[in-house]
């Protein structure tokens, strides 16, 4: 995987719309099996590396995104929509990557 | 003396010693409650253990070459798992909260993933609790103190593990293993093919395994009724031993028999051919005197799978089976996937009630280019000329004029490409809804031959689901209302002049087997490795008394009375031949509570 390949699937900035206290991003999942074991942990690894709290929520429930257990749980298809929603430092810049790399199905 | 219960996959009983090749855990989970002051030190203890698999996992990851990245990639999920603070830290708030021992707060841990998993509708992502419990297993091992890397076997060994994989085969000293017993599995599980494969016996599905078997304990394990017996007493082991020696030479001596035909004393002839999933299966049948393939179950080329199989593939797949089983007929039963088998590529729907929902057939039509995918390369592998074809899940006229609307469309396309393809083949259904079985006068008239599904057609006619174990004792073949359907079945082909066969399990049970022989049903086909014992029982019966059988049977007025009748007069004409059969009939009669 390479930045490259991230970036060219990375949301714009005026998809990122600010909600009460972070800011929320939506993303369709591309992946045939959905976000199945290798996809989350790749999301949750990426979601590791920033500061800010991260969530995926899905169908109303909300998981934290930096627990690939929490996102296997979540049981998210192929061809779903997940909202993405980061509050605290860097807010901003995680959904740009952790978009980009679920556009980018996980890769 | 305790026994512990799974199910058998393939048939025998040995005597020796457990050898663990992988544990989930580290043997019996030892449960102890803890004095405050240790908490902090058990805490530390359980950190350590973490620490130091995922040093193992991370050294583990960079030994892996290059071209088999796939794998470094599971082995990121292992990893992304283990550091996860769902488990982790809900462990350590186990040992904090309830002050109890490190394994024992990681089990709680498990335990509540195993809930959160459990629910979800998804079975892929409801799997992937195993993968959670790999790797807590692995730390398990790790807190008692187990090494990771696999030992070398000395001497022939029980070989005991949480699960083998197909990749863990590879490695196998096969010439080493005298029985498999796993924790994981089911029916169908791939450690009941090797076993059958070794010709020796195996047990899955033995939950409590690791947690009371250790490395060297002396068991018996027997494959016949799915039972694992810890250290046996004197008594035991002398009648185990005596059980092995009857059992080998019992299948000794039906195997030499296997290969005569299927004719009763009195010359009556019923064709006893296989239902099988795969070609691997194909040697089995050959050797255990299988005149056919009444069932080739075609779903397992589409599971497990990121992509639809091309139609060259199957086509290969199907020409391959046809060639290597000619003269041999071979029936292939179109996709029957939904309900119980999942295909991923096929999508998952949301259903209420999947057995009642888009499946075999119903799918087949909806997905109607991937269906035709099918029946092309069906078509094209009929060139052989011995295949024949048959849609599952009919319930009425309209199904099969749409199947053979498209089987007449697809005829028309090969034609005009200049496919070659038998113009004869034959045509048949699967008769496994109640509904087709009221009208199969009707439904005769269209198709060249019937094939009863009797585990769908008790399953809806009793509106009983066998793998519920609240209702699964009233599951029963032999219910008046199953029996007539059968017999109402078999007398509709009959009077249309079509042939008509049996392929659910009671077709390997030699308790209805008779009964179904009085209906003079023309073919029964089961799962190889009951054809000797089956064709056996054929062999010694005589069509009088299979006739004299199946009046009583449709004058009992219930269940109970027919299985009683049943047991009896089986085992007053087969003394013999029943010693090693699990029977349908027998089942526990205690529901659940």
């Amino acid at each position: 995987m390479t930045n490259q390949s991230i970036d060219a699937n990375a949301p714009d900035a005026e998809e990122i719309f600010p909600v009460e206290d972070g800011f929320s991003l939506r993303v369709r999942v591309l992946n045939d099996q959905g976000l199945h074991a290798r996809p989350a942990a790749k999301l949750a690894q990426e979601a590791q590396k920033f500061d800010c709290d991260i969530h995926l929520v899905h169908h109303g429930e909300s998981v934290d995104a930096k627990s690939i257990l929490d996102i296997l749980t979540l049981a998210v298809g192929h061809g779903s929509e997940l909202e993405l929603r980061a509050q605290g430092p860097g807010a901003k810049e995680a959904l740009t990557r952790l978009g980009g790399l679920i556009r980018n199905r996980c890769r | 003396m305790a026994t512990l219960k799974g199910i058998p996959v393939s048939a025998g009983i040995s005597i020796g010693r457990a050898f663990f090749l992988n544990r989930s855990g580290a043997g019996p989970l030892p449960r102890q409650s803890l004095p405050e002051t240790l908490v902090p030190a058990e805490c530390d203890r359980l950190d350590r253990a973490f620490a130091q698999f995922r040093q193992e996992i991370e050294q583990a990851r960079d030994r892996i070459p290059p071209e088999l990245k796939e794998h470094a990639l599971i082995i990121d999920s292992h990893l992304m798992i283990l550091t996860d603070p769902k488990l982790s830290g809900a462990a350590k708030q186990y040992i904090h909260s309830l002050r109890i021992n490190a394994e024992w707060a990681l089990d709680k841990a498990v335990a509540d993933l195993e809930k959160a998993f459990s629910a979800l509708d998804d079975p892929y992502f409801r799997d992937r609790i195993q993968d959670v419990r790999t790797v807590a297993g692995r730390v398990q091992a790790r807190l008692a103190g187990q090494p990771g890397g696999m030992k070398a076997i000395e001497s022939r060994v029980v070989l005991m593990a949480h699960d083998i994989s197909p990749a863990d085969t590879a490695t196998l000293q096969t010439d080493k293993i005298m029985a498999l017993v796993t924790v994981q599995g089911g029916k169908t599980s791939h450690t009941g093919i090797l076993a059958r494969t070794l010709g020796i016996p195996a047990v899955v599905g033995v939950t409590e395994l690791e947690r009371e078997v250790r490395d060297g304990d002396l068991v018996v394990v027997d494959g016949l009724r799915g039972l694992v017996i810890l250290s046996p007493d004197e008594e035991g082991l002398a009648h185990f031993s005596d059980l092995k020696y009857q059992f080998e030479a019992y299948q000794a001596g039906i195997m030499r028999g296997c290969h005569l035909p299927g004719e009763t004393i009195d010359g009556y002839r019923i064709k006893v051919k296989a239902n099988i999933e795969m070609l691997e299966e194909v040697p089995t049948v050959v050797n255990n005197g299988g005149e056919g393939i009444g069932l080739y179950r075609t779903e397992y080329s589409y599971m497990n799978r990121t992509k639809l199989p091309t139609e060259e593939e199957l086509f290969q797949e199907y020409l391959d089976l046809a060639t290597i089983m000619s003269p041999r007929r071979v029936t292939l039963r179109t996709l029957d996937a939904g309900a119980d088998k999942f295909v991923s590529t096929l999508g998952a729907y949301d259903e209420r009630n999947p057995a009642l929902g888009l499946r075999a057939i119903r799918l087949c039509m909806y997905h109607r280019d991937i269906f035709k995918t099918q029946v092309r390369a069906i078509l094209r592998a009929s060139v052989v000329g011995n295949v024949s074809v048959m849609f599952p899940m009919i319930s009425g006229l309209r199904e099969i004029r749409q199947a053979k609307e498209l089987l007449a469309e697809v005829k028309a396309e090969l034609r005009q490409e200049g496919c070659r393809f038998d113009v004869n083949m034959p045509v048949g259904i699967m008769m496994e809804l109640p509904s087709a079985v009221m009208i199969a006068e009707i439904l005769a008239r269209e198709v060249d031959f019937f094939s009863i599904g009797t585990n769908d057609l008790i399953q809806y006619s009793l509106g009983i689901d066998r793998t519920n174990r609240y209702v699964s004792h009233m599951y029963q073949p032999l219910h008046p209302a199953v029996v007539r359907s059968i017999k109402h079945v078999v007398d509709a082909a009959h009077q249309a002049g079509i042939e008509v066969s049996l392929c659910g399990e009671m077709a390997s049970d030699p308790f209805c087997v008779p009964i179904l022989m009085g209906m003079q049903i023309d073919c029964i086909s089961l799962t190889p490795q009951a054809i000797p014992g089956i064709k056996r029982v054929i062999r010694q019966a005589t069509m009088d008394d299979c006739k004299k059988l199946l009046k009583l049977v449709l004058e009992s007025p219930s269940v109970t009375r027919t299985n009683a009748l049943v047991q009896e007069t089986i085992f007053r004409q087969f003394p013999d031949e029943l010693m090693f059969y699990s029977s349908l009939l027998d089942r526990e009669d205690s529901p659940a509570h």
